[in-house]
């Protein structure tokens, strides 16, 4: 994955975001953002609270107007090559998408639910989705309104995942589930329904658990894209050296995106850190430490936690 | 089509059991209390003059009154259910489920206007008609016996009931479009100020009365606004032109045969009445606010609740 205005948005993009803002007022919720999903993807859209992850995804499903850069930085919007708002019936039967709060009317049994989306949605499969809700606790006679929170998340899961969708955008789709039943979707998710030509985007803050599942990720951070690279790519151009207390100073003068506690270091020293950089550091710095894989969750760190906070740990 | 047909199923499944508790029970509430209550007629002069006719009046009175009854509980009751509309979802914030999925605006929005406001209603008149069917039966076996029921002129009952049936039927959509930049308002006025729908368009209106009144010097608002009530009233029917004279059985009987004929010329002159710049103003009005109503819905404001 690499940002749009270097990549020709071919057929192979299921989404092209190029300067691409959402605006809530005079708030700039989504930040003149630029990206593409190829097909065949799992990316994980990480950010903090308030970092515009809804927004962007509510903005790729047509519900919250983007706003496109004009004249010379005009850029554009497409979601299965389609303009998310003005066609969005169209692009809405070749993506889904599962909105942060389990949100199935109350009113309605499972199987209601099963009957509107077998009119509502062209390529949904009332089989499949009563195959997968057999795996879970949720009975078609229960109503909403009488299922738990985890329960209806289980629901909404197994109702979204019976739609043969080219794209799958799903905005926190654990939240309330028990570890088992995160296990089991994420399992499901990538052994069933991801064939290597549909893509998914998932936002999350349980970040360790779908790293290994993730192809590519994209970090916000107060509305700007801090990070859109591939996991492969991330491996290869960021780098984590742990290292014992006693060349910590020489570590922080190499000027590390940054430097965590992380047990014992490579000479089995208690107060052992970790620095993570961006590149390669000078040899004399890489030999001071035992070079390690980044973890995406301190990439998520460093490149997110706001300056004033770093000075504090520091 | 397969797409709006669901999304008048899910009124149906949305709103079956209050819709079968609003008419189903007062029916069976009112079928028991004439099963096994008292009976009485008190005028037996008036029995004496329509003599063998006398079923009939209470065949007719009970089917009209009961399709009267059921049809405005659930007409009265779709208009509350629709001025609601365009934020019901908002309640069990279940919105964005259904603008996730890939229906559009206006099917979303017409669907629910469709069923509440014509199929229900049309339903509602059929489920009244039966129940006035049985209270008939009840009613006429428990005063007269059920060999004076049986011996109903039902030909000229039938014919009579299926020509009002199929003039309050074709009225219905007439009346719906008279009467709609009033329901839409009220559904815009709720979908853009939530709660306060009412009061501001209430004030809105007052506000448009002044203007209309005062310095346009068009004639009073509340005047048109009773034209529109008006016509919408009288494409459903029309009580003005209509009388029967139960002096005697041969007028009853008369008065039936007379039914068609008269449901003919009543649609007839509501038909005639659309012909009319009020009509015009009525629909462009409506269409306007439809159009609003999407353009609500298409920018987001589902969603933000």
């Amino acid at each position: 994955m690499s940002a749009a205005t270097s990549t020709p948005s071919g057929t192979d993009h299921l989404v092209v975001a190029d300067h691409l803002s959402v605006h809530y007022g005079s708030k700039r919720a989504v930040d003149d953002v630029s990206f593409v999903i190829p097909k065949g993807r799992v990316v994980g859209l990480l950010g903090h609270n308030g970092a515009g992850k809804t927004t962007l995804m509510k903005a790729m499903v047509g519900l919250t107007p983007a706003k496109l850069g004009a004249g010379s930085d005009a850029g554009q919007l497409r979601v299965l090559g389609l303009h998310p708002q003005q066609q969005r019936v169209q692009m809405l039967q070749g993506a889904c998408y599962i909105p942060d709060v389990a949100i199935l009317p109350r009113w309605a049994r499972v199987e209601d639910l099963i009957t509107l989306m077998s009119g509502l949605h062209p390529h949904f499969s009332a089989n499949r989705a009563r195959s997968l809700l057999k795996r879970t606790s949720v009975g078609l006679r229960d109503k909403v309104k009488t299922l738990s929170k985890g329960m209806v998340v289980q629901a909404h899961l197994a109702l979204i995942a019976a739609i043969d969708a080219r794209l799958m955008i799903l905005d926190e789709p654990t939240l309330g589930l028990d570890v088992i039943s995160r296990k089991a979707f994420y399992e499901m998710l990538i052994d069933e329904w991801c064939d290597g030509e549909r893509s998914v985007l998932i936002s999350t803050h349980q970040v360790e658990e779908i790293e290994s599942l993730l192809s590519d990720v994209l970090m916000l951070n107060e509305g700007k894209l801090v990070l859109s690279i591939s996991l492969e790519d991330m491996d290869r151009r960021f780098v984590a050296l742990s290292h014992d207390a006693e060349v910590a100073e020489r570590m922080s003068a190499a000027h590390p995106l940054l430097r965590y506690r992380s047990g014992p270091g490579p000479g089995g020293q208690r107060g052992g850190s970790t620095a993570v950089f961006d590149g390669l550091p000078p040899a004399d710095v890489l030999a001071l430490g035992q070079r390690v894989r980044p973890s995406l969750v301190d990439l998520f760190v460093a490149l997110t936690r706001k300056p004033e906070l770093d000075r504090q740990h520091f | 089509m397969r797409t709006f047909l669901t999304l008048m199923q899910r009124e149906w499944l949305q709103h079956r059991f209050g819709w079968s508790l609003l008419t189903l029970v007062p029916l069976g509430l009112a079928l028991l209390v004439l099963s096994f209550g008292q009976i009485q007629v008190d005028s037996d002069a008036a029995i004496e003059r329509v003599g063998h006719a006398f079923p009939a009046i209470v065949t007719a009175v009970a089917m009209m009154a009961t399709t009267g009854l059921t049809f405005i509980i659930v007409a009265a009751t779709s208009l509350i259910l629709i001025s609601g509309l365009a934020r019901r979802d908002h309640q069990d914030r279940s919105v964005e489920f259904w603008l996730s999925l890939p229906t559009g605006h206006s099917s979303s929005l017409a669907a629910p206007l469709v069923t509440h406001l014509l199929v229900a209603p049309a339903a509602a008149l059929f489920i009244g008609l039966a129940g006035g069917w049985l209270f008939s039966l009840v009613v006429v076996t428990r005063l007269a016996g059920l060999p004076a029921w049986l011996a109903l002129p039902w030909g000229d009952i039938v014919i009579a009931v299926t020509a009002m049936l199929a003039r309050v039927l074709v009225g219905l959509p007439l009346a719906v479009l008279w009467a709609a930049p009033l329901v839409l308002a009220q559904v815009l006025a709720n979908a853009y100020f939530k709660r306060w729908g009412l009061p501001v368009l209430l004030l809105l209106l007052a506000a448009a009365g002044l203007l209309v009144d005062r310095w346009l010097g068009l004639g009073s608002l509340s005047q048109l606004i009773g034209d529109v009530l008006r016509n919408a009233a009288q494409a459903l029917v029309t009580s003005g032109n209509y009388s029967m004279e139960p002096r005697s059985a041969e007028g009853v009987f008369q008065g039936l045969r007379q039914i068609p004929g008269w449901a003919l010329a009543d649609l007839a002159g509501a038909v005639r009445a659309l012909a009319s710049p009020l009509f015009a103003g009525c629909l462009a009005t409506a269409a306007a606010m439809f159009a609003l109503l999407v353009d609500w819905r298409r920018r987001g404001a589902g969603a933000a609740g």
